[in-house]
């Protein structure tokens, strides 16, 4: 069974959710603050985490930094808010999705099927690490090394980078990147570009100017040959 | 006719002034210099005429029958003439003198003839001149002629010379009320400025009150209008988002539940699963409403232009909706400078509205022609009233087929949103009757922004 934590201060929505979810097939763990979830999270730890903005005490954001210092578990941001700033603070906290309130109960359980594919190893072919100068990548281990020593990436930042390298060298535009990452028909193009961001941070030595992974203006983003 | 522009007048205005000063100048000192020169000339001629008068008057003493001989000594120069007048007779050493008697005047005769001596200015061929007439003995008078060619000529220069510095001045005028004007316009240029960035989107722009001391009263009330104006838009933008929350988590809560109450409805009695089917339904279609109206509420943000295929968008949103992929007919390139998310309502809403009301939309054409992006959602239903086609873009205003029908589909927002998110981008939105029965929507988006 999938365990999903789901940290809401709002004790109808909170109750309704883990109904709805229930009803999808996941075991989900609750809690009404901030601080209760990142306790839930590291005595029980759930596969996904759905985490409001808007809570009392420590808000969404800090808890979505407090997930990530200690694992990668995917986060999925479900919030009333639907303002750029916050949607884009939420995903450079580390947030991998963002849905904004009302959402369907299909369609959350949709994101969190994609999430958890993405989640997976890629069942890859051959057992073979792509090389490109510096990065090493070993899909079927889950693995990025850069000059041998091995990245803390999310499995979202992991995916981003493996679809960068299948295509190395090509251009794949926002909306590419979107449906074969987040498998999204369409979507909303802040969630790959905060992602690429903070790729950078990991994978080049100067992220304000990035060598490996450029933005092609106009176009989209790609991993360079070297 | 247009008013000229306040610059122009107020450098105008400094011309005239200008204008006039010199001239009232120029005017009062041609005239003291003329009369301070001419009384001048004036005693100089008169000194000269009774000292001839005194040789005249010897020599005539001497030798009464010569009455040339007495003004013969006489030492006129050129530019002085004398004439004897004894008993009704001209006696002149000058051969010319026949002419230049007939310009004394009669009146200055007439008074010497009362034994006075007398001035008076005539114009001699042309020439300025001073006659003077100092009567000696019974009969007999001695007239000169002073003529003023030099003083003319100084005073035809003094003319000039003040007509071209009146003129100069006028033109010092001008220029002064043109720098002098740009010199205050030029804080209010900088209030244009700071009111376009404001309007551009950058609120954090004031007036330094430093800058313009005398304008410290308009500097200070502009940044405080423009407080305002940010305190107002910041509470508007957290009212917004207030309410936004304050709908989207109950409606959270309701659809959640709706969604279990919709998995168990098999267990139900057929009155409880109607019962569920009708709020799960309103559920869905009170949070469209919901998203929409506060989609509208927002339509004011600018548009965030980015690269985007149209016509791939047009091709997913179709296959989403179950329409064939070959319904739309897209340029090859088909990429435009547009705000995705607007973009994708505006097409989404014109294929759900010709879904709900036409029957599907049987032909969506995206094309650039000249200097516009053209989008056509065709269906093939009952076509728009001409009476309807402006209303129908109005908010909560639904189609009269889909009112008699009891349809309680579409959340009457549709095209109002499309409509707001055209303009947005500076575009235009119509419908007209397709060629063929049904209705054309037509979306025109200029290629750049304006």
């Amino acid at each position: 069974m999938v365990a999903v934590l789901v940290i809401e201060d709002d004790d109808r929505i909170r109750l309704s959710l883990a109904m709805a979810l229930e009803d999808e097939g996941y075991t989900v763990h609750t809690a009404a603050t901030a601080e209760e979830g990142l306790v839930r999270q590291r005595r029980e730890p759930a596969d996904t985490v759905l985490v409001d903005l808007m809570l009392p005490g420590i808000d969404g954001f800090e808890c979505i930094r407090e997930l990530r210092r200690h694992d990668e578990v995917p986060i999925v941001v479900v919030s009333a808010r639907d303002d750029t700033h916050d949607i884009v603070a939420a995903l450079e906290a580390g947030a991998d999705d963002y849905v904004v309130k009302p959402v369907a109960t299909k369609e959350l359980s949709a994101r969190l099927r994609a999430l958890r594919r993405r989640t997976r190893p890629a069942s890859v072919a051959e057992p073979r690490p792509t090389v490109l100068g510096e990065l090493e990548l070993r899909p079927y281990a889950g693995e990025v090394l850069l000059r041998g020593e091995l990245l803390a990436l999310t499995r979202t930042e992991f995916r981003l980078l493996c679809e960068l390298a299948e295509h190395a060298g090509q251009v794949l535009s926002r909306q590419q990147l979107l449906a074969r990452v987040w498998e999204y028909d369409y979507g909303d193009e802040r969630l790959v570009d905060v992602h690429v961001g903070r790729l950078r941070q990991k994978v080049e030595d100067d992220p304000g100017n990035p060598v490996r992974l450029v933005t092609v203006r106009g176009m989209g983003y790609k991993l360079q040959r070297p | 006719m247009r008013r000229p522009g306040l610059r122009a007048r107020v450098t105008a205005g400094f011309a005239i002034g200008a204008l006039c000063v010199s001239t009232a100048v120029a005017l009062l000192s041609y005239q003291i210099t003329e009369r301070y020169l001419l009384a001048e000339r004036e005693s100089t001629a008169r000194r000269a005429v009774l000292f001839d008068a005194d040789l005249v008057h010897a020599g005539l003493s001497a030798d009464p029958a010569d009455p040339l001989g007495a003004i013969r000594p006489l030492d006129t120069g050129s530019n002085r003439r004398a004439f004897l007048r004894r008993a009704g007779e001209w006696y002149s050493t000058k051969v010319d003198a026949g002419n230049t008697t007939a310009d004394i005047p009669v009146g200055l005769i007439a008074l010497v003839a009362q034994d006075k001596a007398g001035v008076q200015r005539v114009r001699v061929g042309g020439v300025p001149a001073m006659v003077i007439a100092v009567p000696l003995d019974e009969g007999t008078a001695l007239y000169e002629v002073d003529f003023m060619n030099e003083l003319d000529r100084s005073l035809r220069v003094l003319a000039l010379v003040l007509t071209m510095v009146a003129v100069g001045t006028t033109g010092g005028g001008a220029l002064l009320g043109a720098y002098a004007t740009r010199r205050v316009l030029r804080p209010l240029a900088s209030v244009a400025d700071a009111a376009r960035e404001i309007a551009a989107g950058d609120h954090s722009t004031r007036l330094d009150p430093a800058a313009e001391p005398e304008l410290e009263r308009l500097t200070t009330s502009f940044n405080r209008m423009v407080d305002q104006l940010q305190a107002r838009m910041e509470r508007d933008r957290r009212f917004a988002a207030d309410v936004s929350h304050e709908l989207r988590s109950p409606l959270q809560t309701l659809a959640a539940a709706a969604s279990v109450l919709s998995r168990r409805r098999e267990q139900l009695d057929e009155r409880s699963a109607t019962a569920v089917h009708l709020l799960t339904e309103e559920v869905d279609r009170f949070q469209d409403l919901v998203t929409d109206l506060l989609e509208l509420a927002r339509g004011d943000q600018p548009v965030q232009r980015a690269p985007v295929d149209v016509g791939a968008m047009a091709v997913q949103l179709c296959r989403s909706r179950g329409l064939a992929e070959d319904v739309v007919a897209a340029d090859p390139c088909s990429v435009w400078q547009v705000e995705r998310r607007r973009l994708e309502q505006i097409l989404a809403n014109l294929l759900d509205n010709a879904h709900v009301h036409g029957g599907g939309a049987v032909a969506v054409v995206v094309r650039t022609a000249g200097s516009t992006h053209e989008l056509l959602v065709d269906d093939s239903g009952p076509g728009v009233g001409p009476a309807d086609r402006e209303v129908i873009f109005d908010r909560f205003v639904r189609g009269r087929a889909a009112g008699a029908r009891g349809d309680s589909e579409g959340t009457g927002l549709g095209l109002a949103l499309a409509a707001q998110h055209v303009t947005a981008h500076g575009g235009t939105i119509t419908v007209a009757d397709r060629p063929g029965g049904g209705a054309r929507f037509r979306v025109t988006i200029p290629l750049e922004a304006p």
